[in-house]
């Protein structure tokens, strides 16, 4: 059949044809070496750090046999013992204290750090952005090694450790949201001269509570992971456990380790999960 | 003595953005019920928010109550926005709280920070909060969340909060544009309706000219930040109309 002969859109009679793309021509010349430079460097990197491709396609292999040679079964029994157990609750508590102390501490930060309702862009703002940034910056890690330093072993450094990265983690994220609200319910609370707290309790809150509620509780749930493994450099907590079963070469105490983290994971997604439920329906 | 009295007003948006409003001048009587009218862009919006200040006029005088307010800050800026009410085309209610937080948030200004905090408000306040519900017809709903009713609820909602300030001037912006032609009628005749009742002089913005023209006895008529009429609804005929609306501002 003739190409013609299909049906086109009915175009008004006595209109020239015209030329149209959506990208024109800088910005396509731009678009087309941005993705040429990706897929260079990237051939660059490879080439560079001397990743050996076929390796990394034999691990999958060798993974599976590891796993079932060396990590099963898992000891579970030495997960149910007394003292393993104290250390959860104790690894439990310290990201319950570290999350805790670290939101409140996010709230104001991010009431500070966020463009629109900061009480000053001149000065409050770029502090509460700089100090957010600082806790951001610095790997959860590298603060619980710092404070191993400064004020020796213990649940301490590990609390502090985990309260200044969720501070730095939460802050940022509720600035974030507090710059995505609709302006439009400040506006009113301004117009009926309320003062800017009032206008944060009001106009403000009420908007951001439930995504605040999610990144708190998933706050929680990194802080819970990174308080896992706080302990490695003896600031507390089950990390210890891990550590100490790693270096022993005890693969089937850390299997059942690793199994009991990925238990309390899944424990605290399916309360923040139905947590989440409840505070969409709140008055 | 004027309510308001609006000399030489000007405002832009930025230092080197054009001149929304140019040389705005007008008096509000205590018993007037203005209409701003003008097409898209005329600057009717920024005329109203330059009154309470939620823009910043770049220059001109605005007299309210004969008191100079272009210059006042802080806790002062507060007070005169208490006696200013505000009535908005968006409605903009606090969707996730109840209608009763919601017209309780009128008395904002008027409340202090503990109390905001808990929402805490006065027995008073509370007992004016239900006749004015009960007056905007919406006494069943008070328990309701605020995103729970329709339209025109919503903008009941809005009346009774702004009356909650005892406000001593309304300024209402295009209180009707998210609404249909019925509700809309209903909707204006209730806000003259209070204002008459409580004596509250009105400043209303409205695209609508049958309504300007019925609810309202004065009238301004704004082009691209000109003032082109200002006078008594009689006054205004078809042919000023059509200059009013000749030049689309889009």
């Amino acid at each position: 059949m003739n190409r013609d002969m299909e049906p086109r859109p009915a175009t008004p009679s006595g209109t020239p044809q015209r030329e149209w793309s959506r990208f024109k021509f800088p910005d396509s010349l731009i678009g087309y070496g941005i993705w040429l430079s990706i897929l260079v460097f990237l051939a660059y990197t490879v080439e560079y750090l001397d990743i050996p491709l076929d390796r990394l396609l034999g691990m999958f292999g060798r993974l599976g046999t590891t796993l079932a040679d060396r990590y099963y079964p898992p000891d579970i029994n030495y997960i149910m013992d007394a003292d393993y157990l104290e250390y959860v609750i104790e690894t439990i508590q310290m990201a319950y204290l570290g999350a805790l102390f670290g939101l409140l501490a996010s709230i104001p930060l991010g009431w500070f750090g966020s463009y629109n309702m900061t009480p000053s862009r001149l000065f409050v703002y770029p502090i509460a952005r700089f100090i957010s940034m600082g806790c951001r910056a610095v790997h959860e890690m590298i603060w619980a090694i710092l404070f191993v330093t400064i004020i020796g072993f213990g649940m301490l450094p590990g609390v502090l450790a985990l309260m200044f990265f969720s501070t730095g983690f939460a802050a940022k994220l509720f600035a974030e949201e507090i710059e995505a609200i609709d302006m439009g319910q400040v506006d009113a609370m301004r117009a009926s001269g309320a003062n800017l707290f009032q206008i944060m309790i009001f106009g403000v809150f009420p908007q951001v509570r439930v995504a605040f509620t999610g990144i708190a509780i998933y706050t929680w749930d990194v802080a819970f992971r990174a308080a896992t493994v706080v302990g490695f450099f003896g600031a507390g907590g089950m990390g210890w456990y891990l550590k100490r079963n790693i270096l022993q070469i005890e693969t089937e105490r850390v299997a059942a380790i690793l199994l009991s983290i990925i238990f309390l994971v899944l424990i605290s997604e399916v309360i923040s999960a139905w947590a989440r439920a409840r505070v969409m329906t709140m008055k | 003595m004027a309510v308001l009295e609006v000399r030489d007003l000007r405002a832009r948006y930025s230092a080197s953005g054009p001149e929304i409003l140019k040389g705005i001048s007008f008096r509000v009587e205590a018993d007037d019920f203005f209409a701003i009218i003008g097409p898209s862009g005329a600057g009717k919006s920024t005329l109203i928010r330059c009154i309470n200040r939620l823009v910043e006029p770049s220059g001109g005088e605005i007299l309210f109550y004969d008191r100079e307010v272009t210059k006042l800050r802080g806790r002062q800026l507060r007070m005169l926005r208490r006696d200013m009410g505000m009535i908005f085309q968006e409605f903009n209610l606090i969707d996730r709280m109840s209608v009763m937080d919601n017209v309780l948030s009128g008395r904002l200004g008027y409340t202090s920070n503990l109390r905001s905090l808990f929402r805490a408000f006065p027995r008073d306040d509370i007992q004016h909060a239900l006749s004015l519900l009960d007056r905007v017809g919406l006494l069943e709903h008070v328990d309701k969340r605020a995103d729970k009713l329709s339209g025109g609820q919503r903008q009941r909602v809005g009346i009774a909060r702004a009356l909650m300030q005892n406000p001593k001037l309304l300024l209402v912006d295009e209180p009707t544009s998210a609404l249909d032609p019925k509700i809309s009628r209903e909707v204006m005749a209730l806000i003259k309706q209070m204002a008459t009742e409580l004596k509250v002089p009105c400043l209303c913005n409205i695209h609508d000219v049958q309504l300007a023209m019925e609810f309202c006895n004065k009238i301004i008529g704004l082009q691209d930040g000109n003032k082109m009429f200002d006078g008594p609804t009689k006054e205004m005929d078809q042919a000023m109309l059509d200059q009013i609306y000749d030049m689309e501002v889009l």
